[in-house]
């Protein structure tokens, strides 16, 4: 019990306090009492900003924790979605539709990301070469998808659809429950807590650890007898995976997929979403994720052109004034330790 | 007193384009012995231990540890076999706190470690007068300490044989001696330990046997005092071709 | 069987492939090999030459002077970008791939807002023949003339001018060239500029055969990608070179018998099996193999 305390507790993330706890626990209480202050409309709306937390905390610990940057991670949220829409499409009828079909979706990408994961990581390659490489695939991955329109396109009696995508995906439900508006809000919430309590239980482990060292300098890792090109790869995967709940939970949210989720628009925002938050701690993207989609909604809402004009100039400026991240380095400021910018 | 063979090689070849930094090279390293490699600058010593250790591979040659050809054999494999390395600029995890650089080796269950590396940590633990619970990032430590520092996590993963790369670069004499004095001490607690070093008082201390390297071969082999009275390694030192 | 068109058709294909990857990645690559970095508002670079051409074009300037005008504006705008924001981020190679794609997303999305969604074509300049059954552009050869012109341009630039003496001995040592008096600062720039320069000068080249409009630069983001993978960053003109021929070699006869779209697949597939023989590319690999016919 004391070791699942160590674990959840570490410092490899914000917040270890008794006032935090207290804090977090009151937040989750909160969005716990949902329907009493936000109609099931505004509940579908934040859940979609719930939605797309695993895939930021996946990124977050790739590139944070274990010094590897993919652009492509929305490659797995698109094969996770698109799975999904085929098997569950294919089972409609069948209670246990969603729950299979979710399960292909995540076995889907650890699939994909252990083959383009070991291609990468044991080539030994230089490190820009792995989000170039991710970013190419997820961009030739929405290319093949946008051209998927005819008829001949289909599996079993689902469609891919070519550029208008997927429609009509079946909701997540267990047994003759399906989640919708409300319920769905709850079950996007648990598995969103689930993920991140999972995610934080991992970098304040063993094997946090040493993803720490290989991102520091993994020859001295290597040297000290860890098998790195092993250890990234597991954590690539796991980071697709996560990519791939996001994207499990998007299509159960609205029910519908397109090419353009795995474009290049669409691949910068995870991007966006870790850097302004603090690439090295999993609380602050958790926060900055939810934030940032908050507000892209609420400028998509008032028909605003200029988001992603928006979303680089954050890049740019986070990059150039905020390097560890704008939540991070408020909270170090709070905490009276003024760091370094890398 | 010392024992078989736990380390050799024989005829290691490694060029880099133009530059010969390994040829013939055969050495052979006894069980428990303290061995300082020395040689002027450019005479291929660091190549030497990145190709014990498999961060290169030879041309041709193979390498042996302890009764095993370790030639192909990836670097973390020999690691986890009961080799460490400390490297010449120093590659502890500078902005990782001391307590952190400690704790990234300390699961690593090295297939012959045993409790006498345990202790043999725990012993430089205490002489090096290292805290493992502090928080302070290592960058912060003294020059010395760093090094001692990255010594320490290589001990923590349990090696049997422990190649050090100019590990008292940068220290004063008195740091350089209580250096001395602790890898002699591992030494006889069973560690087999290789030594690249220039400063000649240091190997004076500690050497048993000297392996003088000179443009990628081995110039000459013998005791401190056969290495030191050795007018011909003076001469490469001072730049004879 | 008209042999002689097949061969003829065969060659052009693969010589258009070769030169297409090799205009989409050049800027690209010269930036790289100097200052490590990828810069990822490449397709943006691209995509403002194209308008700057097409802009000009219809304003009644010739189609050669609009493409050489669209280098010099998009380098003064690759000038601006370095002296802002990229030089900031040398030595942190990630960094600067975060931080350009930030400025390829203000640039594509702010296009969109001032020009809209379309702008007006430009038909391809020249005409056709005929070899037997095959036809051939006249334009694509054209290209392969261009991208080989380039290629000899650079290799001037580099070896015979000062400017390419002094930018090589930068990205050789930069604090060695710094102490021998060699203003880095201004070379970076220069670089920088030549790289974003080369790019709008692509993106006018190829305005012509695709259509215009603020996310176009996206389609050559793949192939100048892979290609510079594959060139590596040892050396911009064996890398440049042999990396477009090499990936040539694999598009041309898979995308003649399976369509572009596979074409561009067996790229990347081809590209994730050299790195795995050639982790540092084909530039180091040849690199490798010319120092090691020097010595004693």
């Amino acid at each position: 019990m004391s070791r699942l305390i160590a674990l959840i507790n570490g410092d490899e993330d914000l917040g270890r306090s008794v006032w935090f706890w207290l804090a977090a626990a009151l937040v989750v209480l909160g969005f716990a009492l949902l329907p009493l202050w936000e109609s099931e409309f505004g509940a579908y709306n934040i859940s979609f900003y719930l939605l797309n937390i695993p895939l930021a905390l996946g990124l977050c610990m790739l590139w944070g924790y274990c010094g590897v940057l993919s652009f492509g991670q929305v490659a797995y949220f698109g094969v996770a979605a698109y799975v999904y829409g085929i098997i569950a499409g294919n089972m409609i009828g069948n209670n246990w539709g969603p729950i299979v079909a979710s399960l292909g979706g995540l076995l889907a990408c650890a699939v994909v990301g252990t083959v383009f994961g070991y291609f990468v990581f044991y080539a030994r390659v230089q490190a820009w070469i792995v989000p170039i490489l991710t970013l190419v695939f997820t961009l030739l991955l929405e290319t093949f998808l946008g051209q998927t329109a005819g008829y001949q396109w289909r599996v079993g009696i689902v469609q891919l659809g070519g550029y208008n995508g997927m429609t009509a995906i079946p909701p997540f439900q267990i047994g003759s429950h399906m989640f919708m508006g409300y319920s769905f809000f709850y079950y996007a919430l648990i598995v969103v807590l689930a993920c991140y309590l999972g995610c934080r239980m991992l970098v304040n482990s063993q094997r946090g650890k040493t993803m720490l060292a290989i991102r520091e300098d993994d020859l001295r890792a290597e040297l000290l007898g860890y098998d790195i090109r092993r250890h990234q790869l597991v954590v690539f995967v796991l980071a697709a995976m996560l990519a791939g709940v996001s994207g499990l939970l998007y299509v159960q949210w609205g029910n519908y997929i397109t090419p353009t989720q795995v474009g290049l628009l669409q691949a910068a925002l995870p991007v966006v979403w870790v850097a302004v938050g603090g690439r090295e701690r999993l609380l602050a993207v958790l926060i900055s994720t939810f934030a940032l989609n908050w507000f892209n909604y609420k400028l998509a809402t008032q028909g605003n052109q200029y988001a992603p004009v928006y979303m680089g100039a954050l890049l740019v400026i986070v990059m150039l004034f905020f390097p560890r991240g704008i939540i991070v380095t408020v909270a170090e400021f709070f905490r009276g330790r003024r760091w370094k910018a890398t | 007193m010392n024992g078989q063979l736990v380390l050799r090689t024989e005829g290691l070849e490694k060029r880099f384009g133009g530059i010969v930094a390994a040829s013939g090279v055969s050495i052979a390293v006894r069980e428990r012995e303290l061995r300082c490699i020395i040689g002027p600058n450019g005479a291929g010593k660091s190549t030497l231990f990145s190709l014990l250790c498999g961060i290169y591979r030879p041309d041709s040659g193979r390498i042996v540890f302890k009764d095993r050809d370790v030639t192909s054999l990836p670097a973390f494999r020999r690691v986890q076999m009961g080799l460490g390395l400390t490297f010449q600029t120093n590659r502890a995890f500078h902005a990782l706190s001391v307590r952190q650089n400690l704790a990234i080796p300390s699961r690593l269950q090295v297939a012959a470690s045993s409790q006498a590396a345990v202790d043999r940590y725990q012993y430089a633990l205490k002489l090096f007068d290292l805290d493992p619970a502090s928080e302070a990032p290592a960058r912060q430590l003294p020059h010395h300490k760093l090094q001692w520092l990255e010594i320490l996590m290589v001990l923590a993963a349990g090696p049997d044989v422990l190649l050090l790369d100019e590990p008292t670069a940068g220290m004063s004499p008195d740091e350089t001696l209580q250096t001395a004095r602790v890898l002699q001490s591992l030494n006889g607690q069973g560690l087999t330990i290789v030594v690249v070093e220039h400063d000649i008082s240091f190997v004076r201390e500690v050497a048993q046997v000297v392996t003088v390297l000179h443009q990628g071969r081995i110039f000459v082999e013998g005791s401190v005092g056969e290495i030191t009275a050795n007018a011909d390694v003076r001469q490469i030192y001072l730049g004879r071709a | 069987m008209d042999t002689l068109g097949l061969i003829a058709s065969i060659l052009y294909q693969f010589g258009t492939n070769a030169a297409f990857l090799l205009i989409s990645a050049i800027g690209l690559i010269v930036i790289l090999g100097m200052m490590r970095i990828i810069n990822l508002a490449h397709g943006e670079l691209m995509m403002m030459g194209a308008y700057t051409a097409t802009i000009a074009f219809h304003r009644g300037i010739p189609f050669p002077i609009a493409a050489i005008l669209s280098f010099f504006v998009v380098a003064v705008a690759g000038a601006i970008i370095e002296r802002l924001v990229v030089r900031r981020f040398y030595g942190r190679e990630l960094g600067a791939l975060v931080v350009t794609w930030g400025i390829s997303l203000i640039l594509g999305q702010t296009t969109l807002v001032i020009f809209g969604p379309f702008m007006q074509a430009i038909a391809i300049p020249a005409g056709s023949f005929a070899l037997g059954q095959f036809s051939f552009s006249v334009y694509g050869i054209a290209l392969i003339v261009i991208a080989v012109l380039l290629l000899v341009a650079l290799w001037w630039i580099y070896t015979r001018t000062t400017f390419g003496l002094q930018a090589r001995a930068t990205m050789q040592n930069p604090a060695m060239a710094r102490a021998l008096g060699v203003n880095t600062d201004r070379i970076y720039m220069l670089t920088f500029a030549l790289g974003a320069g080369l790019a709008g000068f692509s993106g006018a080249l190829m305005a012509p055969t695709v259509s215009i409009a603020p996310f176009m630069g996206q389609q050559f983001v793949a192939p100048a990608f892979i290609t510079v993978v594959v060139g590596g960053a040892a050396n911009v003109l064996t890398g440049a070179a042999g990396s477009s021929l090499l990936l040539s070699l694999v598009k041309t006869p898979i995308g003649f018998l399976f369509g572009a779209f596979l074409g561009t697949v067996a790229l990347l597939l081809a590209a994730l099996i050299i790195i795995r023989l050639m982790p540092n590319g084909i530039s180091a690999y040849l690199q490798r193999f010319a120092d090691g016919r020097v010595g004693r």
